[in-house]
Protein backbone atom coordinates (compact mmCIF):
# COMPACT_ATOMS: atom_id res chain seq x y z
CA UNK A 1 0.00 0.00 0.00
CA UNK A 2 3.09 2.23 0.13
CA UNK A 3 2.62 2.92 -3.57
CA UNK A 4 -1.02 3.84 -2.92
CA UNK A 5 0.07 6.35 -0.28
CA UNK A 6 2.66 7.74 -2.66
CA UNK A 7 -0.06 8.20 -5.28
CA UNK A 8 -2.25 10.02 -2.75
CA UNK A 9 0.74 12.20 -1.83
CA UNK A 10 1.59 12.83 -5.48
CA UNK A 11 -2.02 13.70 -6.29
CA UNK A 12 -2.10 15.93 -3.21
CA UNK A 13 1.00 17.82 -4.40
CA UNK A 14 -0.47 18.15 -7.91
CA UNK A 15 -3.71 19.46 -6.40
CA UNK A 16 -1.95 22.00 -4.17
CA UNK A 17 0.34 23.29 -6.93
CA UNK A 18 -2.45 23.30 -9.50
CA UNK A 19 -4.71 25.25 -7.18
CA UNK A 20 -2.02 27.75 -6.17
CA UNK A 21 -1.00 28.40 -9.76
CA UNK A 22 -4.43 28.42 -11.35
CA UNK A 23 -4.07 25.08 -13.11
CA UNK A 24 -6.28 22.06 -12.67
CA UNK A 25 -3.59 19.55 -11.89
CA UNK A 26 -4.02 17.49 -15.05
CA UNK A 27 -0.79 18.93 -16.45
CA UNK A 28 1.00 17.46 -13.42
CA UNK A 29 -0.87 14.18 -12.97
CA UNK A 30 0.00 12.69 -16.35
CA UNK A 31 3.80 13.17 -15.92
CA UNK A 32 3.51 12.05 -12.29
CA UNK A 33 1.87 8.77 -13.24
CA UNK A 34 3.96 8.09 -16.34
CA UNK A 35 7.40 9.21 -15.13
CA UNK A 36 6.87 8.49 -11.42
CA UNK A 37 4.87 5.25 -11.49
CA UNK A 38 5.60 3.89 -14.96
CA UNK A 39 2.02 3.96 -16.22
CA UNK A 40 1.33 4.09 -19.97
CA UNK A 41 0.47 7.64 -21.09
CA UNK A 42 -3.05 6.67 -22.18
CA UNK A 43 -3.86 5.15 -18.80
CA UNK A 44 -2.46 8.22 -17.04
CA UNK A 45 -4.65 10.43 -19.22
CA UNK A 46 -7.76 8.43 -18.22
CA UNK A 47 -6.94 8.80 -14.51
CA UNK A 48 -6.15 12.49 -14.96
CA UNK A 49 -9.54 13.08 -16.58
CA UNK A 50 -11.27 11.69 -13.48
CA UNK A 51 -9.21 13.94 -11.19
CA UNK A 52 -9.95 16.94 -13.40
CA UNK A 53 -13.71 16.20 -13.25
CA UNK A 54 -13.67 15.99 -9.45
CA UNK A 55 -11.82 19.29 -8.96
CA UNK A 56 -13.90 21.00 -11.65
CA UNK A 57 -17.20 19.92 -10.07
CA UNK A 58 -16.06 21.10 -6.65
CA UNK A 59 -14.90 24.50 -7.88
CA UNK A 60 -17.77 25.03 -10.36
CA UNK A 61 -20.26 24.75 -7.52
CA UNK A 62 -18.52 27.63 -5.74
CA UNK A 63 -18.41 29.74 -8.91
CA UNK A 64 -22.13 29.21 -9.47
CA UNK A 65 -22.97 30.08 -5.87
CA UNK A 66 -21.03 33.34 -6.33
CA UNK A 67 -22.55 33.95 -9.79
CA UNK A 68 -19.01 34.19 -11.18
CA UNK A 69 -19.62 31.78 -14.07
CA UNK A 70 -21.86 32.42 -17.08
CA UNK A 71 -23.95 29.23 -17.17
CA UNK A 72 -25.60 30.06 -20.50
CA UNK A 73 -22.34 30.76 -22.29
CA UNK A 74 -20.72 27.74 -20.64
CA UNK A 75 -23.49 25.40 -21.77
CA UNK A 76 -23.49 26.81 -25.29
CA UNK A 77 -19.76 26.26 -25.70
CA UNK A 78 -19.53 22.98 -23.79
CA UNK A 79 -21.78 21.38 -26.38
CA UNK A 80 -18.80 21.79 -28.71
CA UNK A 81 -16.08 20.94 -26.17
CA UNK A 82 -18.01 17.70 -25.52
CA UNK A 83 -18.10 16.96 -29.26
CA UNK A 84 -14.35 17.59 -29.48
CA UNK A 85 -13.81 15.38 -26.44
CA UNK A 86 -15.84 12.57 -27.96
CA UNK A 87 -13.65 12.61 -31.06
CA UNK A 88 -10.49 13.00 -28.96
CA UNK A 89 -11.46 10.06 -26.75
CA UNK A 90 -11.69 7.85 -29.81
CA UNK A 91 -8.56 9.20 -31.48
CA UNK A 92 -6.53 8.70 -28.28
CA UNK A 93 -6.86 4.93 -28.67
CA UNK A 94 -5.54 5.11 -32.22
CA UNK A 95 -2.38 7.07 -31.43
CA UNK A 96 0.90 5.53 -30.30
CA UNK A 97 2.29 6.08 -26.80
CA UNK A 98 5.18 8.01 -28.30
CA UNK A 99 2.92 10.40 -30.17
CA UNK A 100 0.77 11.01 -27.07
CA UNK A 101 3.91 11.64 -25.02
CA UNK A 102 5.15 14.00 -27.74
CA UNK A 103 1.89 15.96 -27.75
CA UNK A 104 2.01 16.17 -23.96
CA UNK A 105 5.58 17.47 -24.11
CA UNK A 106 4.46 20.23 -26.45
CA UNK A 107 1.65 21.09 -24.02
CA UNK A 108 4.14 21.30 -21.13
CA UNK A 109 6.38 23.70 -23.05
CA UNK A 110 3.43 25.84 -24.20
CA UNK A 111 2.15 26.04 -20.61
CA UNK A 112 5.62 26.99 -19.30
CA UNK A 113 6.00 29.72 -21.94
CA UNK A 114 2.47 30.95 -21.23
CA UNK A 115 3.21 31.17 -17.50
CA UNK A 116 6.51 32.95 -18.11
CA UNK A 117 4.78 35.56 -20.28
CA UNK A 118 2.07 36.06 -17.67
CA UNK A 119 4.58 36.37 -14.83
CA UNK A 120 5.40 40.01 -15.43
CA UNK A 121 1.75 41.01 -15.45
CA UNK A 122 0.93 39.28 -12.19
CA UNK A 123 0.28 41.52 -9.20
CA UNK A 124 1.58 40.53 -5.76
CA UNK A 125 -0.75 38.23 -3.87
CA UNK A 126 -2.77 40.19 -1.34
CA UNK A 127 -2.38 39.28 2.30
CA UNK A 128 -5.90 40.24 3.28
CA UNK A 129 -7.63 37.09 2.14
CA UNK A 130 -9.09 38.77 -0.91
CA UNK A 131 -8.67 37.75 -4.48
CA UNK A 132 -5.51 36.08 -5.72
CA UNK A 133 -3.08 36.96 -8.45
CA UNK A 134 -5.43 35.47 -11.00
CA UNK A 135 -8.49 37.02 -9.48
CA UNK A 136 -9.22 34.22 -7.07
CA UNK A 137 -10.16 32.00 -9.95
CA UNK A 138 -8.37 28.98 -11.23
CA UNK A 139 -7.88 28.62 -14.97
CA UNK A 140 -8.08 24.92 -15.42
CA UNK A 141 -10.18 23.02 -12.96
CA UNK A 142 -8.52 24.10 -9.76
CA UNK A 143 -10.52 25.18 -6.76
CA UNK A 144 -11.41 28.84 -6.38
CA UNK A 145 -9.94 30.91 -3.59
CA UNK A 146 -12.05 32.15 -0.74
CA UNK A 147 -13.56 35.62 -0.56
CA UNK A 148 -16.24 37.41 -2.52
CA UNK A 149 -16.00 37.78 -6.28
CA UNK A 150 -17.04 41.25 -7.44
CA UNK A 151 -19.63 41.51 -10.22
CA UNK A 152 -18.06 41.81 -13.68
CA UNK A 153 -18.78 44.92 -15.75
CA UNK A 154 -21.43 44.56 -18.49
CA UNK A 155 -19.95 42.94 -21.56
CA UNK A 156 -20.90 42.03 -25.09
CA UNK A 157 -20.15 38.55 -26.41
CA UNK A 158 -19.13 38.30 -30.05
CA UNK A 159 -17.33 35.94 -32.44
CA UNK A 160 -19.38 32.86 -31.54
CA UNK A 161 -17.99 31.06 -34.59
CA UNK A 162 -14.41 31.35 -33.38
CA UNK A 163 -15.53 30.50 -29.87
CA UNK A 164 -17.10 27.29 -31.14
CA UNK A 165 -13.95 26.40 -33.11
CA UNK A 166 -11.81 27.02 -30.01
CA UNK A 167 -14.17 24.90 -27.93
CA UNK A 168 -13.92 21.97 -30.33
CA UNK A 169 -10.13 22.19 -30.16
CA UNK A 170 -10.16 22.49 -26.37
CA UNK A 171 -12.32 19.36 -26.10
CA UNK A 172 -9.98 17.45 -28.40
CA UNK A 173 -6.89 18.48 -26.43
CA UNK A 174 -8.60 17.67 -23.13
CA UNK A 175 -9.47 14.15 -24.26
CA UNK A 176 -6.08 13.43 -25.78
CA UNK A 177 -3.96 14.77 -22.93
CA UNK A 178 -6.13 14.52 -19.80
CA UNK A 179 -6.23 18.24 -19.04
CA UNK A 180 -9.12 20.65 -18.59
CA UNK A 181 -8.41 22.63 -21.74
CA UNK A 182 -8.55 26.00 -19.97
CA UNK A 183 -5.30 26.95 -21.69
CA UNK A 184 -7.36 27.26 -24.90
CA UNK A 185 -10.84 28.14 -23.61
CA UNK A 186 -9.88 31.07 -21.37
CA UNK A 187 -7.93 33.01 -24.05
CA UNK A 188 -10.61 32.29 -26.66
CA UNK A 189 -13.43 33.53 -24.41
CA UNK A 190 -11.47 36.50 -23.09
CA UNK A 191 -9.54 37.73 -26.12
CA UNK A 192 -11.75 36.56 -28.98
CA UNK A 193 -15.27 36.65 -27.54
CA UNK A 194 -14.88 39.67 -25.26
CA UNK A 195 -15.72 37.93 -21.98
CA UNK A 196 -14.07 39.44 -18.86
CA UNK A 197 -11.15 37.31 -17.65
CA UNK A 198 -12.79 36.44 -14.33
CA UNK A 199 -15.98 35.25 -16.03
CA UNK A 200 -14.03 33.42 -18.75
CA UNK A 201 -11.97 31.60 -16.12
CA UNK A 202 -14.98 30.60 -14.03
CA UNK A 203 -16.99 29.59 -17.10
CA UNK A 204 -14.10 27.52 -18.44
CA UNK A 205 -13.97 25.74 -15.10
CA UNK A 206 -17.68 24.96 -15.28
CA UNK A 207 -17.27 23.53 -18.79
CA UNK A 208 -14.42 21.20 -17.84
CA UNK A 209 -16.70 18.73 -16.06
CA UNK A 210 -18.85 17.76 -19.03
CA UNK A 211 -15.92 18.00 -21.45
CA UNK A 212 -13.81 15.58 -19.44
CA UNK A 213 -16.83 13.35 -18.74
CA UNK A 214 -17.53 12.85 -22.45
CA UNK A 215 -14.03 11.46 -23.00
CA UNK A 216 -13.69 9.77 -19.58
CA UNK A 217 -16.72 7.62 -20.47
CA UNK A 218 -14.86 6.33 -23.52
CA UNK A 219 -11.71 5.65 -21.46
CA UNK A 220 -13.88 3.91 -18.82
CA UNK A 221 -15.76 1.55 -21.13
CA UNK A 222 -12.63 0.79 -23.17
CA UNK A 223 -10.64 -0.22 -20.09
CA UNK A 224 -8.49 2.91 -20.05
CA UNK A 225 -9.02 3.67 -16.34
CA UNK A 226 -7.54 1.57 -13.53
CA UNK A 227 -9.66 2.07 -10.37
CA UNK A 228 -6.70 1.17 -8.12
CA UNK A 229 -4.77 4.11 -9.58
CA UNK A 230 -7.67 6.52 -10.15
CA UNK A 231 -9.03 6.23 -6.59
CA UNK A 232 -5.89 7.24 -4.65
CA UNK A 233 -4.87 9.86 -7.25
CA UNK A 234 -8.27 11.58 -7.43
CA UNK A 235 -8.53 11.55 -3.64
CA UNK A 236 -5.10 13.17 -3.31
CA UNK A 237 -5.82 15.80 -5.97
CA UNK A 238 -9.15 16.70 -4.35
CA UNK A 239 -7.58 17.11 -0.91
CA UNK A 240 -4.63 19.06 -2.33
CA UNK A 241 -6.84 21.40 -4.36
CA UNK A 242 -8.99 22.02 -1.28
CA UNK A 243 -5.93 22.95 0.77
CA UNK A 244 -4.46 25.04 -2.04
CA UNK A 245 -7.63 27.10 -2.44
CA UNK A 246 -7.61 27.88 1.29
CA UNK A 247 -3.98 28.95 1.40
CA UNK A 248 -3.55 30.67 -1.97
CA UNK A 249 -4.19 34.16 -0.59
CA UNK A 250 -1.46 33.72 2.04
CA UNK A 251 1.27 32.76 -0.41
CA UNK A 252 3.25 34.92 -2.80
CA UNK A 253 2.86 32.81 -5.91
CA UNK A 254 5.52 34.68 -7.94
CA UNK A 255 8.42 32.56 -6.71
CA UNK A 256 6.25 29.45 -6.89
CA UNK A 257 5.35 30.29 -10.46
CA UNK A 258 9.00 30.63 -11.43
CA UNK A 259 9.80 27.31 -9.78
CA UNK A 260 6.89 25.73 -11.57
CA UNK A 261 8.11 26.93 -14.96
CA UNK A 262 11.40 25.18 -14.27
CA UNK A 263 9.55 22.02 -13.16
CA UNK A 264 7.42 22.05 -16.32
CA UNK A 265 10.48 22.38 -18.56
CA UNK A 266 12.35 19.62 -16.72
CA UNK A 267 9.26 17.41 -16.97
CA UNK A 268 9.07 18.18 -20.70
CA UNK A 269 12.70 17.06 -21.00
CA UNK A 270 11.91 13.82 -19.14
CA UNK A 271 8.85 13.22 -21.31
CA UNK A 272 11.02 13.61 -24.39
CA UNK A 273 12.68 10.38 -23.26
CA UNK A 274 9.31 8.67 -23.60
CA UNK A 275 8.89 10.07 -27.08
CA UNK A 276 12.27 8.74 -28.19
CA UNK A 277 11.82 5.30 -26.60
CA UNK B 1 -25.70 41.11 -26.25
CA UNK B 2 -24.82 41.73 -22.61
CA UNK B 3 -23.66 39.35 -19.93
CA UNK B 4 -27.23 38.58 -18.93
CA UNK B 5 -28.09 37.76 -22.50
CA UNK B 6 -25.12 35.59 -23.29
CA UNK B 7 -25.65 32.21 -24.85
CA UNK B 8 -28.10 30.88 -27.36
CA UNK B 9 -31.72 31.00 -26.32
CA UNK B 10 -30.84 33.46 -23.61
CA UNK B 11 -33.35 35.64 -21.92
CA UNK B 12 -35.52 35.86 -18.87
CA UNK B 13 -38.29 33.42 -18.07
CA UNK B 14 -41.42 34.09 -20.11
CA UNK B 15 -44.04 36.21 -18.32
CA UNK B 16 -46.73 34.10 -16.71
CA UNK B 17 -44.69 30.89 -16.88
CA UNK B 18 -43.69 29.66 -13.44
CA UNK B 19 -40.14 28.43 -13.14
CA UNK B 20 -36.96 28.82 -11.14
CA UNK B 21 -35.15 32.15 -11.34
CA UNK B 22 -31.64 32.29 -12.80
CA UNK B 23 -30.22 32.48 -9.25
CA UNK B 24 -32.34 29.53 -8.09
CA UNK B 25 -31.08 27.43 -10.98
CA UNK B 26 -27.47 28.35 -10.25
CA UNK B 27 -27.92 27.41 -6.58
CA UNK B 28 -29.67 24.13 -7.39
CA UNK B 29 -26.89 23.14 -9.78
CA UNK B 30 -24.22 24.23 -7.29
CA UNK B 31 -25.77 22.00 -4.60
CA UNK B 32 -25.97 19.09 -7.02
CA UNK B 33 -22.30 19.47 -7.96
CA UNK B 34 -21.24 19.70 -4.31
CA UNK B 35 -23.18 16.59 -3.29
CA UNK B 36 -22.01 14.61 -6.31
CA UNK B 37 -18.39 15.54 -5.63
CA UNK B 38 -18.51 14.63 -1.94
CA UNK B 39 -20.36 11.39 -2.68
CA UNK B 40 -17.81 10.33 -5.29
CA UNK B 41 -14.86 11.30 -3.10
CA UNK B 42 -16.41 9.50 -0.12
CA UNK B 43 -16.89 6.31 -2.14
CA UNK B 44 -13.36 6.46 -3.54
CA UNK B 45 -11.89 7.16 -0.09
CA UNK B 46 -13.66 4.10 1.33
CA UNK B 47 -12.43 2.08 -1.63
CA UNK B 48 -8.86 3.22 -0.93
CA UNK B 49 -9.24 2.23 2.74
CA UNK B 50 -10.42 -1.22 1.62
CA UNK B 51 -7.45 -1.40 -0.76
CA UNK B 52 -5.15 -0.81 2.19
CA UNK B 53 -7.04 -3.32 4.35
CA UNK B 54 -6.85 -6.04 1.71
CA UNK B 55 -3.25 -5.29 0.71
CA UNK B 56 -3.98 -4.25 -2.87
CA UNK B 57 -1.26 -2.21 -4.55
CA UNK B 58 -2.19 0.20 -7.39
CA UNK B 59 0.56 -1.10 -9.64
CA UNK B 60 -0.36 -4.78 -9.28
CA UNK B 61 -2.34 -4.58 -12.49
CA UNK B 62 -5.01 -6.74 -10.86
CA UNK B 63 -7.97 -4.41 -11.36
CA UNK B 64 -10.89 -6.18 -13.02
CA UNK B 65 -12.36 -4.54 -16.13
CA UNK B 66 -15.25 -2.13 -15.65
CA UNK B 67 -18.54 -4.00 -15.33
CA UNK B 68 -21.51 -1.99 -14.11
CA UNK B 69 -23.45 -5.14 -13.26
CA UNK B 70 -20.78 -6.37 -10.84
CA UNK B 71 -20.71 -3.23 -8.72
CA UNK B 72 -23.62 -4.12 -6.37
CA UNK B 73 -22.15 -7.55 -5.63
CA UNK B 74 -18.69 -6.08 -5.05
CA UNK B 75 -20.12 -3.49 -2.67
CA UNK B 76 -22.06 -6.10 -0.71
CA UNK B 77 -18.89 -8.18 -0.46
CA UNK B 78 -16.95 -5.05 0.66
CA UNK B 79 -14.52 -5.42 -2.23
CA UNK B 80 -12.55 -2.22 -2.95
CA UNK B 81 -13.34 -2.34 -6.68
CA UNK B 82 -17.08 -1.94 -6.00
CA UNK B 83 -16.62 1.33 -4.12
CA UNK B 84 -13.91 2.61 -6.44
CA UNK B 85 -15.93 1.94 -9.61
CA UNK B 86 -19.06 3.46 -8.08
CA UNK B 87 -17.06 6.52 -6.98
CA UNK B 88 -15.61 6.88 -10.48
CA UNK B 89 -19.01 6.51 -12.13
CA UNK B 90 -20.49 9.05 -9.70
CA UNK B 91 -17.67 11.51 -10.45
CA UNK B 92 -18.13 11.14 -14.20
CA UNK B 93 -21.95 11.32 -13.95
CA UNK B 94 -22.02 14.44 -11.75
CA UNK B 95 -21.45 16.96 -14.59
CA UNK B 96 -24.08 15.15 -16.66
CA UNK B 97 -26.52 15.43 -13.74
CA UNK B 98 -25.79 19.17 -13.78
CA UNK B 99 -26.73 19.35 -17.47
CA UNK B 100 -29.94 17.35 -16.90
CA UNK B 101 -30.87 19.63 -13.98
CA UNK B 102 -30.27 22.63 -16.27
CA UNK B 103 -32.46 21.00 -18.94
CA UNK B 104 -35.32 20.61 -16.46
CA UNK B 105 -34.82 24.16 -15.18
CA UNK B 106 -34.82 25.70 -18.66
CA UNK B 107 -37.88 23.67 -19.71
CA UNK B 108 -39.73 24.92 -16.63
CA UNK B 109 -38.69 28.47 -17.48
CA UNK B 110 -39.91 28.03 -21.03
CA UNK B 111 -36.48 28.69 -22.54
CA UNK B 112 -36.53 26.41 -25.52
CA UNK B 113 -33.14 27.47 -26.90
CA UNK B 114 -31.20 26.67 -23.74
CA UNK B 115 -33.27 23.52 -23.19
CA UNK B 116 -32.31 22.35 -26.68
CA UNK B 117 -28.64 22.99 -25.97
CA UNK B 118 -28.85 21.02 -22.70
CA UNK B 119 -30.60 18.18 -24.54
CA UNK B 120 -27.92 18.20 -27.24
CA UNK B 121 -25.14 17.99 -24.62
CA UNK B 122 -26.93 15.03 -23.03
CA UNK B 123 -27.15 13.41 -26.47
CA UNK B 124 -23.39 13.91 -27.06
CA UNK B 125 -22.59 12.26 -23.72
CA UNK B 126 -24.99 9.40 -24.53
CA UNK B 127 -23.26 9.06 -27.88
CA UNK B 128 -19.93 8.80 -26.06
CA UNK B 129 -21.27 5.79 -24.13
CA UNK B 130 -22.54 4.09 -27.30
CA UNK B 131 -19.42 4.88 -29.33
CA UNK B 132 -17.16 3.77 -26.47
CA UNK B 133 -18.96 0.44 -26.14
CA UNK B 134 -19.01 -0.15 -29.90
CA UNK B 135 -15.34 0.80 -30.30
CA UNK B 136 -14.41 -1.54 -27.45
CA UNK B 137 -15.79 -4.59 -29.26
Amino acid sequence: MAIGLMMIAGGFAAGVFGSLLGLGGGILIVPLLTLGFGLPVREAVGVSLVAVIVTSSASASVYLERHAANLRLGMTLELFTAMGALVGGLVAFLLSEQLLAGLFTVLLVVTAVNMARRREAVAPAPANGGSTANGGLSADGGAPAGGPVPSPPPYVIHNYGRGIAGSLLAGLVSALLGVGGGIIKVPVMHLVMGVPLRVATATSNLMIGITASASAIIYLVRGGIDPFVAGPTALGVFLGASLGSRTVHRIDVRVLRLLFIVVLLLTAWQMTGRVLK
Amino acid sequence: MTAGEAGAGAGPSRPGIPGPSEGDLDRTIARLLTRGTYLSIGLMAFGVVLMAATGVSPTDGTAPPFDLGRIPADILALRPTGFLWLGLVTAIATPLARVIASLVGYVRRGERGMALIAAAITAVVAAAVVVGVLAGH
